[in-house]
């Protein structure tokens, strides 16, 4: 298969999901989707054999300025705008010399992603890198125990969110 | 006595943690039923030292020395992937002669890797005369590479848009030399793997892996290979000279561990065969181009081909002096899973070949060990698992 044949096949596995057009480079298609809609796209992904799993990679985008990390447990102080502190998970599959990103964004006081273990069972150590780095709650994942991190590393304290400047002499 | 009524009784063996020098140290819990293992887990990090936080500090230069630093094996790996991706970001392209160096060091790496691995595996399995003669050998490539670079571990061949150092007449005829050497030695272990009886008996048949099972495991590099799944980044999207000087996947079908020893020997044909097609057609020109301080904003995927597989790097500039996000994922973090998911119904002598088998970066073999046996605690060395695995087959 060459790479417009591979791009073109996975172009129509993920539009059902797609919000807005994909973005697209010479190797790599880029196609946002909505949180609930993550299982079935990789599903499908995975059901036609499109390549395999690469990587998880999370992100932070603070906004406008990085700010303490809140805690998960607090409940939001303002309501649900379009201008807030965001985070986007990357999944990341490769075929051959493509590599298709589903990206998924949440927002600070709610970021939950669902697992995706049941359909790629190897996806536990990413997603288990994506919460302790990123704090993003990966729903379902069936090991939540501390991977990367030490045992008494703070809770709450996710260190590539941006705010993240090392940890306190009172830690 | 009514033993046969009692539960069975299952007990935990954890093997690690300690294990320095590399990004992934392992902590296995082995659970084991007598002798055979039902169960592994993995906990990884005791050494994880925060680079991917790290390099958003540092300067887009800065950050590749220190991503260098994540493998003291593939050092070279890590700055390739890195400063292909800055420089796709940068809109800037290494000259031919850079990039035909940067495969030249990679190739080189490859054979010191493979052989370092050779002879960690065979010491594992007992086979003690093996580990001396590759380790040996891998000292011609360790000579090489410190007349090429001036070091021995982290080579620092890379700049971003280039390399540092050419490849004189005189390196280039060491490096021949080494390679002639080394073929025929190469040739002798794979006679030796393949038809030596005591390490046979460790190896045939022993982690079996089907294609499927490599697959869904999402396994790379010569893990996979050697269950037949042909993943190779250098063949499936080559980067640097690679298009220039194409290798040839090499595959086997059996899937256990003797085929990992004969995938990665006949791994090292191809690198001698490239190596020396580099030196004979270097291409002449400029060492380096020029990159900007200050790379436009945008966001790449540099995949590259470790030794152990697949490396993949996620790069995010935001425009500024440093980068926004270096996201790396290396090899040996896809080939875990494969252990755990081999290891239930193996001996527990089995395991040191199981883990070595994924060539997850040996370097220090006293980890601890702790055998937990209902309420009394013993303490094992890793040396003393390995004695005992030794034993168990002798």
């Amino acid at each position: 298969m060459d790479l417009e044949q591979t791009v073109v096949a996975a172009e129509t596995l993920l539009k059902p999901f797609a919000v807005g057009a994909p973005s697209r480079e010479v190797s790599r298609i880029d196609v946002v989707i909505r949180r609930a809609d993550l299982p079935a796209a990789v599903k499908a992904l995975v059901d036609a054999r499109w390549g395999y799993l690469a990587a998880i990679t999370g992100l932070d985008h603070p906004w406008p300025k990085p700010k303490p990390v809140t805690k998960p447990a607090e409940p939001p102080a303002e309501p649900v705008g379009p201008v807030e502190d965001r985070l986007e998970a990357l999944y990341q599959f490769v075929n051959g010399a493509l590599v298709a990103t589903l990206r998924v964004s949440v927002t600070y006081h709610d970021a939950r992603v669902p697992s995706i273990c049941s359909i790629i069972p190897s996806a536990t150590l990413y997603e288990r890198e994506l919460h302790e780095m990123f704090g993003i709650i990966v729903e379902g994942t069936p090991d939540t125990g501390r991977l990367l991190l030490p045992d008494d590393w703070p809770d709450h304290t996710y260190p590539l969110r941006k705010s993240f400047k090392g940890l306190t002499s009172a830690v | 006595m009514d033993t046969q009524q009692e539960p069975r009784k299952t007990f935990v063996v954890p093997i690690g943690p300690q294990h320095p020098a590399l990004k992934e140290p392992g902590h296995f819990e082995i659970t084991v039923d007598g002798e055979i293992v039902t169960a592994a887990t993995v906990r990884l990090g005791y050494v994880h030292r925060g680079i991917e936080k790290g390099v958003e500090q540092q300067n887009w230069t800065q950050a590749m020395y220190m991503l260098e630093r994540i493998c003291g094996i593939c050092s070279h790996v890590h700055a390739t992937a890195y400063a292909l991706g800055v420089e796709a970001l940068a809109g800037v392209q290494a000259p031919p002669r850079a990039q035909a160096i940067r495969v030249l060091v990679a190739e080189l790496e490859r054979v010191h890797s493979h052989l370092l691995w050779l002879g960690v595996a065979a010491h594992e399995g007992g086979f003690d005369t093996l580990f001396m003669y590759s380790w040996r050998d891998r000292e011609m490539i360790m000579d090489v590479l410190e007349g090429l670079t001036g070091n021995r571990v982290n080579y620092s061949c890379n700049v971003l848009g280039g390399v540092k150092f050419d490849v004189d007449d005189t390196q280039a005829d060491a490096i021949r030399r080494a390679v002639d050497f080394l073929e025929p030695r190469t040739h002798h272990y794979l006679k030796v793997v393949t038809t030596d009886e005591t390490l046979i008996g460790r190896t045939r048949n022993v982690g079996k892996m089907t294609s499927l099972e490599a697959e869904t495991l999402g396994t790379v590099g010569p893990t996979a290979r050697a269950s037949g799944v042909p993943r190779d980044i250098r063949v499936d999207a080559p980067y640097a000279a690679y298009p220039d000087f194409p290798v040839k996947t090499i595959t086997a079908t059996a899937g256990d561990l003797e085929a990992k020893f004969v995938v990665r020997i006949q791994e090292l044909f191809e690198s001698y065969r490239v190596i020396r097609e580099i030196l004979d057609k270097l291409p002449a020109g400029d060492l380096a181009v020029r990159v900007k301080p200050r790379v436009p904003p945008g966001e790449t995927v540099s995949r590259v081909e470790a030794p152990r597989g697949e490396l993949f790097y996620f790069l995010k500039s935001a425009g500024g002096p440093n980068p926004d996000r270096v996201k790396v994922r290396t090899p040996s973090l896809c080939n875990w899973g494969s252990v755990l998911a081999t290891a239930p119904g193996h001996k527990l002598a089995d395991v040191p070949m199981l883990i070595a088998g994924i060539d997850p970066c040996f370097s220090c073999n006293d980890r601890l060990v702790t055998v937990r046996r209902r309420s009394t605690a013993e303490t094992w060395t890793w040396a003393r698992l390995r004695q005992y695995g030794i034993e168990y087959y002798r």
